[in-house]
């Protein structure tokens, strides 16, 4: 699996780890990650530590899970991201949505 | 080492499986075989010879007759040698079994069309 | 617990056996299991058999008469072709060069003698569910290439309709290059050029997400959005805005739109733009020599609300001749055989080789086949020069009425005051309206560009008081946008009075137009004292005022704008 999920222990966080290629391939499993989502979570974090690309695909998939977050209320960060996702972060400026670390 | 002459248990599983063509297999084979020993007597070249030993090898099998079997594989593995000896002698010792195990084949063919006509009156 | 085994479907089975005993033999063991017979003697019997009655399974003699088992089974698996037809073969070769010849002429089995019929009836079982699984993978196969093809002619419409609803606009105007694969709008790059009524230019350059017919689909309504607005005279922002709206609105959540939007002014000699997304656009001053990179400060359109989407433009003097180079990343991310992409540097190189400005676009061509990268359908670029005004002929507007009814005796005005004049562009409206009047349809480009004018130095000077001299110099434009777009957000008080009035005049009619507002006003005399020099990068546009309309004059210590236009009666 190559879409990992971790709640925390309080069941507040929910944590989404991606590895490799994050595009289209992974639509499925991502979506599935959602699953978990629910009122009693705070945050959502996605953790891209071995996330080696991301194409418009995975920005899109980004966009759902910050609707089923709450959307404009939602609390999603985007962790440990390399620098050549920085990149494509920024310049799509979705730091505008999202808290990039 | 003595072989079989003729098995029955293959016999009986002939029967099961061609049912009331059994007799009619009984017949071909008989002869199929008499032709092919016909093709061993005349001595043709070796070509001939190991085809023909090769094919009654194969239907004996198939029929139960294991000992004549065995001395066609054998005659087929000499006739392929540079320098055959004994085939001849062989090809009578096949002759001579064929003849054994004729009357053999005649006999069940009798008995399976007799328990056939018995079956039929019930 | 597995399944049940599929139900028991008879076969056709071929047997090749020249010994007639054992043929009988086979032919009463696969009888028994249920199966359908052929017979033949030899191979030739058993390749005319084949041909004619094409059975789903062969048991083969290896050696017979006339043509032996080895060369049938070649010839009729040449014949089966695609379809799987196994072969066993029935064989007392026992020695394994015997075997090895069975499977090298195509068989997929073999069964000694003396016959066992269980493992017989194993084989067959076995061999069909691989005759089976091949005529599967086939059957699916020929359905996919089906689907692709109508999936092919699905596209081919779809791209006319969007050719109907998306025509190219104004692409082929003299001072526009562009490069675009045919199939782009499959791969979501949409490249749209358009005149606005006053002879401007907009250009759009979008990236759809996806591929294929979801990607195309936005690409049609954006399109209508961008062509009606822009032929009505709205402005960037708020042709953005609606744009954002409407694919917000229609595309699903995961979707949206990269682009860069540009507005060239050739009369004003500047260049508007908004990137959401999209690659570096460069704006490339021939005189330094300097490549402006436009870089992306946008989300894309499509993802935040109306209320939180940002319109905010930068705006950048040119001077004739100076460029805009727009790209989509499908130059960036072309790549070679060993992935490595081709990245900006590589095209930050080619600009710094490029020696005479007509051939970039076939340097930067050069340049990707020279990297090798695997071509591909998503390479849009577009090249957009600054000319003199002159050297371009905007199509005439195209009027939808029937041109029977034409107010000629009306006059109107209407103020609007600080929140309106945040969030409103009155022009398109106002030009709508004036555009009735038939006798002004001539004129329209003049008239679009004279009313932007005084719409806009009554604005920012008048009630922003903002300093056209700021913009001297290509700082001071951008801190000049900069200043415009904070001090109207914070606009709390300020009105903009516009008057207008059509009447008749001698055998046709004349309109007079008065801009007011509650600014400092200006030094009129000073200004109209300059001489015309359409060369500046300042200058309240009086004189663009005056050359196109008619008795321009300004009243109330500069706060008054009047001009005039005047049309003969049509013939």
């Amino acid at each position: 699996m190559s879409v990992n999920t971790q709640v925390s222990e309080d069941g507040r966080k929910l944590t989404i780890s991606i590895k490799g290629r994050f595009d289209f391939a992974k639509h499925q499993e991502f979506r599935d990650s959602f699953g978990q989502i629910n009122k009693q979570l705070n945050s959502v974090v996605v953790d891209l530590k071995e996330a080696t690309y991301l194409d418009s695909s995975a920005l899109g998939m980004l966009l759902l899970l910050r609707d089923h977050a709450g959307g404009d209320e939602s609390d999603v960060r985007l962790v440990n991201s390399s620098s050549d996702v920085r990149k494509i972060l920024a310049i799509s400026n979705f730091d505008k949505l999202f808290d990039i670390s | 080492m003595t072989d079989t002459h003729l098995d029955r248990d293959v016999l009986s599983a002939l029967q099961e499986v061609m049912e009331e063509d059994y007799p009619v297999l009984l017949d071909t084979f008989l002869a199929d075989s008499e032709e092919r020993l016909q093709i061993l007597r005349e001595a043709p070249d070796a070509a001939q010879l190991i085809s023909a030993a090769h094919s009654f090898k194969g239907s004996s099998s198939n029929m139960g007759a294991l000992r004549l079997a065995r001395l066609c594989h054998e005659l087929e593995q000499r006739a392929q040698e540079k320098a055959p000896k004994g085939l001849a002698k062989l090809v009578g010792e096949i002759d001579g079994e064929f003849a054994l195990v004729r009357p053999l084949y005649e006999a069940e063919r009798q008995r399976s069309l007799a328990s056939d006509s018995s079956n039929r009156c019930c | 617990m597995s399944d049940l085994a599929p139900p028991f479907e008879p076969l056709t089975v071929l047997i090749a056996e020249d010994s007639a005993a054992d043929r009988l033999l086979l032919s009463g063991i696969v009888r028994r299991q249920g199966h359908a017979v052929l017979l033949a003697a030899n191979g030739a019997e058993a390749l005319e058999l084949y041909r004619q009655a094409r059975p789903h399974l062969v048991l083969m003699d290896a050696l017979m008469p006339v043509m032996d088992g080895f060369d049938a089974a070649r010839q009729i698996k040449q014949l089966a072709g695609e379809t799987l037809v196994p072969i066993i073969f029935l064989t007392s070769l026992s020695e394994n060069e015997g075997l090895a010849r069975c499977l090298e002429a195509g068989g997929d089995d073999f069964l000694a003698k003396p016959y066992d019929q269980v493992v017989l009836a194993a084989k067959i079982k076995a061999m069909d569910r691989l005759r089976r699984l091949q005529a599967t993978v086939l059957e699916q196969r020929d359905q996919i290439v089906r689907h692709h093809r109508y999936l092919l002619n699905e596209q081919r419409v779809a791209k006319a309709v969007f050719d109907k609803v998306a025509h190219s606009g104004c692409l082929s105007a003299p001072n526009i290059r562009y490069r675009q694969s045919p199939y782009a709008l499959f791969n979501g790059d949409l490249l749209l050029a358009a005149f606005t009524p006053a002879g401007d230019m907009h250009v759009l350059l979008g990236d759809f997400t996806g591929h294929g017919l979801p990607a195309a689909v936005g690409a049609m309504p954006l399109a209508e959005v961008f062509y009606g607005m822009t032929a009505k005279g709205f402005g960037l922002a708020q042709i953005l805005r609606e744009m954002n709206a409407k694919l917000k609105r229609i595309l699903p959540v995961d979707m949206f739109c990269c682009a860069t939007l540009l507005s060239l002014s050739f009369q004003r000699r500047s260049a508007e733009v908004w990137n959401g997304g999209m690659p570096d656009g460069y704006l490339h001053d021939i005189a330094s020599g300097e490549r402006r990179p436009l870089k992306s400060r946008h989300l894309p359109l499509g993802v935040l609300s109306a209320q939180a989407f940002d319109d905010r433009t930068e705006v950048f003097p040119m001077a004739l001749g100076d460029r805009v180079l727009l790209l989509t990343d499908g130059v960036i991310d072309t790549c070679d055989s060993a992935e490595q992409l081709f990245g900006v540097e590589r095209l930050l190189q080619v600009f710094a080789d490029n020696l005479e400005p007509g051939q970039l676009f076939e340097e930067i061509e050069q340049a990707l086949r020279d990297f090798g990268g695997q071509a591909r359908d998503d390479v849009s670029m577009l090249e957009i020069s600054l000319v003199e005004p002159a050297q371009l002929t905007p199509p005439a507007l195209v009027y939808s009425d029937s041109g029977q009814s034409s107010p000629l005796d009306w006059s109107l005005s209407f103020e609007f005051r600080a929140e309106s004049l945040k969030r409103f562009d009155p022009l398109p409206y106002l030009l709508q309206l004036l555009l009735e009047v038939h006798g002004l349809r001539a004129q329209s480009a003049a008239l679009h560009s004279v009313l932007a004018e005084l719409y806009s130095n009554a604005l920012e000077h008048g009630v922003l008081g903002l300093d056209s001299r700021l913009k001297r110099d290509v700082r001071g434009f951008a801190r000049y946008y900069q200043l415009r777009n904070a001090r109207l957000e914070q606009l709390q008080e300020g009105y903009l009075r516009v008057h207008v009035q059509v009447a008749p005049q001698g055998t046709g009619g004349c309109l007079v137009i008065e801009v007011e507002d509650s600014g400092h006003g200006f030094d009129v005399q000073r200004v109209m004292d300059r001489p015309l020099d359409l060369g500046r990068l300042s200058g309240r546009g009086v004189s663009l005022i005056r050359q196109l309309s008619r008795n321009a004059s300004w009243s109330d210590d500069g706060r008054r704008a009047r001009v005039e236009f005047s049309w003969e009666a049509q013939a």
